[in-house]
């Protein structure tokens, strides 16, 4: 480079030019190729676009199937979710499972109800609702009354709810089945109202 | 495509029509503008150094300057690369960029005097924008950590500079377009738009938990490589054939590369073990490993435009700039490609090797770019050599080893630092050791690299001072001087 | 051919598709995200909002950068399985015989040690298939047998979390600084692992007291260095040899440090839900167990949070 300050710079290069050789042809067919092996990649670590699925897991199906399924378990899980969104127990019953003494809801923690070793008396409440006084844990309660569920939940949530409450809160009652759930549909088949709270407590618990 | 009036544009033709312009001619209506932006883009340099310089040395010694909180290494780091990339990199591309729009168009800059504006207000904004990250008013997103009352500052001086870009390149005279306008066309759209929308998303009106950050990924990625990897580009495919007075191999590989480069390279940024949804980092391997193709167009046209001038290289010091960033550039894509591979990146994320590789492309690629293309354009714009070709030479011998050593070392200690992060029977303290030595070497290379760039300040400097005493002092002097003559009589 | 419109539109569509593809398109899916319901806790959504120090602390967080050293996601790179007895049921020769069947190494004494106290790992690290097998063989025996799920990686493994992050840990995050290095370990979940704020307090006044090498910066600077009154102040650091100050004075934590302090607390990513199948061991749960939530741990600890 020029060091003397006093002489004007080099004279200018010509702006630049390009020349026309064309492209290779197989840099088309790579970029096919990689197109090839991007959709296949896509297809597997794409989770199908979906917005659950994280890696390490590639389907929705699969984030699904790692949940417990077989087993008490699985009830449980299922029950859970019968008890919070499909029939919103929750609203009433409170996610503690303490209900409200004010508002009337009674308790399912540690309910003499719910921890009944059979689960004939529940399952009628969930199926037909109730009506009137209720004393639970000593304590009485005198709701607006509780809806019937028999038109709204099949046997299996119903036996997955009940499973569900008679495990949580520290309660520790035997699941239900839902043969039992339907043994006592068909028995109750042609009862019109809600039950009240003697008329439970005269059918035996092992009905 | 944008009515004209009279006033906007100072040259009579229209576009197309007319004879082309000189390129003295073309030189002397850039110069000011450009100056404006060279020089402050330099001394950003310069201070971007610094910060750096504190925040390498924060990792030897924690407690140097522990006790301000402007100068916490959470806020000095930002400052830093905010500093680097709105302050340097944005002011050196937009003003190379400027002139090669001129000179390719064969026309005059269009109005300089409101670029001289936007140049200055835009440098009114990132010191603004800096000052609110050393006080704490960082938005907390990467590289976009100008809080939000910088923010609509420099887009608004983007405006009033992008603007007669614009319009220069609509009067062009020379008809046929070449590579490099394309990429400075494309270039001057992406900005403002990427910069807007993550603006917009982030800080003025936020999208929800990770939707943020994925934001932030998208922009950090087109900022990198598309608007600074075309700006760099282009200034690529026209000094290279030019210093080397041969022609780029071909055109079609060339839009290849451009076309390819455009629909792909915005798709990266979402790492692998990022908290998103798995088909967000799947795309963006996808998409990465795509960008190999104009990555291998690039080489193709580059290599064989090169072969047979490397004698070319003794002779003009910004051809060795160009060069180096041309090299770094594909090195950089390269790494880029094989680090989105969750295999690789499992070691690799979260460690020293991220910077290195952001390094690597940010300095060696386009800054080293822009130092050649700057070495090249001044004495033209000026009609002044460098005061001295050592300091030139020193640059580059600093830069490049100083760059090395960075890369290197920090390449190195990040692979140690992610294997023994991955082996749960390292503590993690134990994990920073080795790394941390390799970081001694990494912050020699930050010295070199400051020097290096110190040099061009002061080359540029000494440079307009002279050419300040040459030309104003006598201009003044023949302002002044029929006043001093009316005062003594 | 007037090329500049044609790159205009060129340009526009490609910055168009990826700004679709990604932003958009990840708006759609996730721009409206609620919190979940949380699978394993019955009692809350999954997340809950910060309390108020803790989001003040997020503020403090953004504006020192921290975030610049500190990564906040947990990354996972498999899951693995075991077995599990919850309850023997009453069968307990069944449920031993089959044990033996199920794990054909045991000796039958241990067998019934595990029957004893459960719930009892009974298979470690075995596939899905192999845990399913076992759990069918055990249905007839009567006992409470059950598939646990976990996640593993390096990052889990360094009991940096149980679980990867995902989306909805950072819902009501603003920013939401999820880091990009790991020059400091990863955040996501050191509430749970170190619930000690006045850990926490010590660590952020000179990290050499905690870590003795470490590189993180003391920040003496969010810490108030006064004269100590009629007594010293409950919240004062307890500090020692060279750290502590001269006599007579003390070393308190001014609000930014407690919220940071707080926020610290908070960040907690160990709640199983949908995107992130794992077994959290099942104790019989109270009602007044604390909420395995993105909330502050249990105020079990230290003077210093308020």
């Amino acid at each position: 480079m020029n060091l003397d300050p006093n002489k004007s710079p080099a004279p200018q290069e010509p702006e630049p030019t390009t020349g026309s050789a064309p492209a290779p042809v197989w840099l088309f067919v790579l970029v096919a190729l990689l197109a090839f092996w991007g959709m296949g990649f896509l297809d597997s670590h794409g989770g199908g676009f979906d917005a659950r699925v994280y890696a390490p897991y590639n389907s929705a199906k699969e984030v699904e199937d790692e949940w417990p399924k077989s087993g008490a378990g699985a009830a449980f899980a299922r029950g859970e979710l019968v008890y919070r969104e499909v029939a919103r127990c929750i609203l009433c019953h409170q996610p503690t499972g303490l209900g409200s003494p004010g508002q009337q809801y009674p308790p399912l923690a540690k309910s003499e109800w719910v921890l009944a070793q059979e689960p004939g008396r529940v399952i009628r409440i969930v199926l037909n609702g109730l009506q009137g006084p209720i004393t639970v844990t000593g304590q009485q309660f005198n709701s607006n009354g509780m809806v019937p569920w028999r038109d709204t939940l099949t046997d299996q949530q119903i036996a997955d709810v009940l499973t569900y409450i008679r495990s949580e809160w520290g309660n520790n009652a035997p699941e239900v089945k839902p043969e039992q759930v339907k043994a006592i549909r068909d028995k109750t088949a042609g009862r019109p109202g809600q039950w009240l709270a003697d008329e439970l407590l005269k059918v035996l618990e092992t009905e | 495509m944008i009515a004209t009036s009279s006033s906007w544009h100072t040259v009579s033709p229209g576009p197309r029509s007319g004879s082309v312009a000189p390129p003295a001619e073309i030189d002397a209506s850039c110069r000011v503008a450009v100056m404006v932006l060279l020089a402050c883009a330099a001394a950003w340099l310069v201070v971007a150094s610094g910060f750096g310089l504190i925040a390498s040395l924060k990792f030897h010694a924690p407690n140097l300057l522990a006790d301000s909180p402007w100068f916490t290494y959470g806020r000095v780091q930002p400052a830093q690369v905010n500093a680097l990339i709105y302050g340097f990199a944005a002011q050196a591309g937009l003003g190379i960029a400027l002139w090669m729009i001129a000179r390719l168009g064969r026309t005059l800059l269009v109005q300089p005097g409101y670029i001289v504006v936007g140049a200055l207000l835009w440098n009114v904004g990132v010191k603004l924008g800096v000052f609110g990250i050393l006080i704490g008013d960082t938005t907390g997103y990467e590289w976009l950590e100008m809080p939000g009352y910088a923010s609509p500052i420099l887009f608004a001086a983007y405006a009033i500079i992008g603007i007669p870009a614009l319009l220069t390149f609509h009067h062009r005279r020379e008809p046929t377009l070449y590579v490099s306008q394309w990429f400075l066309l494309a270039a001057l759209f992406w900005f403002p738009w990427i910069y807007s929308t993550a603006n917009l998303l982030l800080v003025f009106f936020p999208v929800r938990g990770v939707l943020q950050a994925v934001v932030d990924w998208w922009y950090v990625n087109n900022l990198n490589q598309i608007w600074l990897g075309f700006i760099g580009l282009a200034a690529i495919f026209y000094f290279l054939p030019k210093l080397t007075a041969r022609p780029l191999y071909s055109n079609y590989l060339a839009i290849l590369a451009f076309s390819t480069l455009a629909l792909f390279g915005g798709w990266g940024g979402i790492h692998s073990g990022a908290p998103v949804p798995a088909w967000m980092p799947s795309l963006s391997t996808v998409f990465t490993v795509l960008t190999a193709i104009p990555l291998i167009a690039i080489t193709i046209n580059l290599n064989r435009t090169f072969t047979g001038a490397i004698a070319k290289l003794k002779e003009s010091l910004p051809l060795k700039f160009v060069v180096f960033g041309a090299v770094a550039y594909l090195l950089a894509g390269a790494l880029a490609i094989v680090s989105t591979f969750p295999q690789f990146s499992q070691i690799t994320h979260f460690t020293l090797f991220t910077p290195a590789r952001t390094q690597l492309f940010l300095y060696g690629f386009f800054a080293m770019t822009m130092f050649g293309a700057i070495y090249h354009v001044v004495p033209l714009l000026i009609q002044n050599e460098w005061p001295s070709a050592r300091l030139v030479r020193a640059h580059f011998a600093l830069a490049m080893l100083g760059l090395a050593f960075y890369v290197g070392s920090l390449s190195v200690g990040g692979i140690l630092q992610g294997l023994a992060l991955n082996d749960p029977q390292v503590p993690f303290a134990g994990a920073l050791n080795r790394p941390l030595v390799c970081f001694r070497v990494g912050t020699l290379g930050d010295l070199l690299m400051t020097a290096g760039n110190v040099c061009l300040a002061l080359n540029l400097a000494w440079l307009l001072a002279r050419c300040c005493r040459a030309c104003c002092v006598p201009a003044i002097m023949a302002a002044v001087k029929p006043q001093m003559a009316e005062a003594a009589r | 051919m007037n090329h500049g419109p044609l790159i205009f539109l060129g340009v526009f569509f490609a910055l168009a598709l990826s700004w679709f593809g990604l932003v958009f398109e990840s708006q759609l899916q996730l721009g409206n995200a609620q919190p979940t319901t949380n699978l394993v806790n019955a009692a809350q959504l999954y997340p809950q909002m910060r309390p108020g120090q803790a989001r003040q602390g997020l503020d403090v967080y953004r504006s020192l950068g921290c975030a610049a050293c500190h990564s906040q996601q947990i990354g996972q790179t498999g899951r693995t399985y075991d077995v599990a007895l919850t309850d023997a049921g009453t069968n307990r020769s069944a449920v031993v015989d089959t044990l033996l069947k199920v794990k054909p190494d045991a000796t039958a004494i241990e067998a019934q040690r595990l029957l004893e106290k459960p719930p009892a790992t009974i298979l470690k690290d075995v596939t899905r298939a192999a845990a399913d097998a076992a759990v069918a063989k055990f249905e007839p025996t009567g006992a409470k047998v059950e598939v646990r799920v976990i996640p593993t990686g390096p990052d889990i493994a360094r009991g940096w979390g149980k679980r990867r992050s995902v989306a909805e840990d950072f819902l009501f995050d603003q920013p939401a600084m999820l880091g990009s290095q790991r020059v400091g370990p990863d955040l996501a979940d050191v509430g749970s692992r170190l619930p000690d704020a006045n850990l926490h307090s010590l660590h952020l006044y000179d990290p050499q007291i905690v870590v003795s090498k470490s590189v993180m910066p003391p920040y003496r600077f969010l810490f108030e260095k006064r004269k100590i009154g009629r007594e010293p102040s409950p919240d004062a650091l307890k500090l020692a040899g060279k750290f502590a100050p001269e006599q007579g004075c003390e070393i308190v934590p001014t609000d930014e440090a407690r919220q940071l302090v707080a926020y610290l607390l908070s960040l907690r990513a160990d709640t199983a839900i949908f995107e992130t199948p794992m077994t959290v061991a099942r104790a019989n749960v109270s009602t007044n167990a604390p909420a395995a939530t993105n909330a502050p741990a249990a105020q079990t600890t230290n003077s210093v949070a308020k």
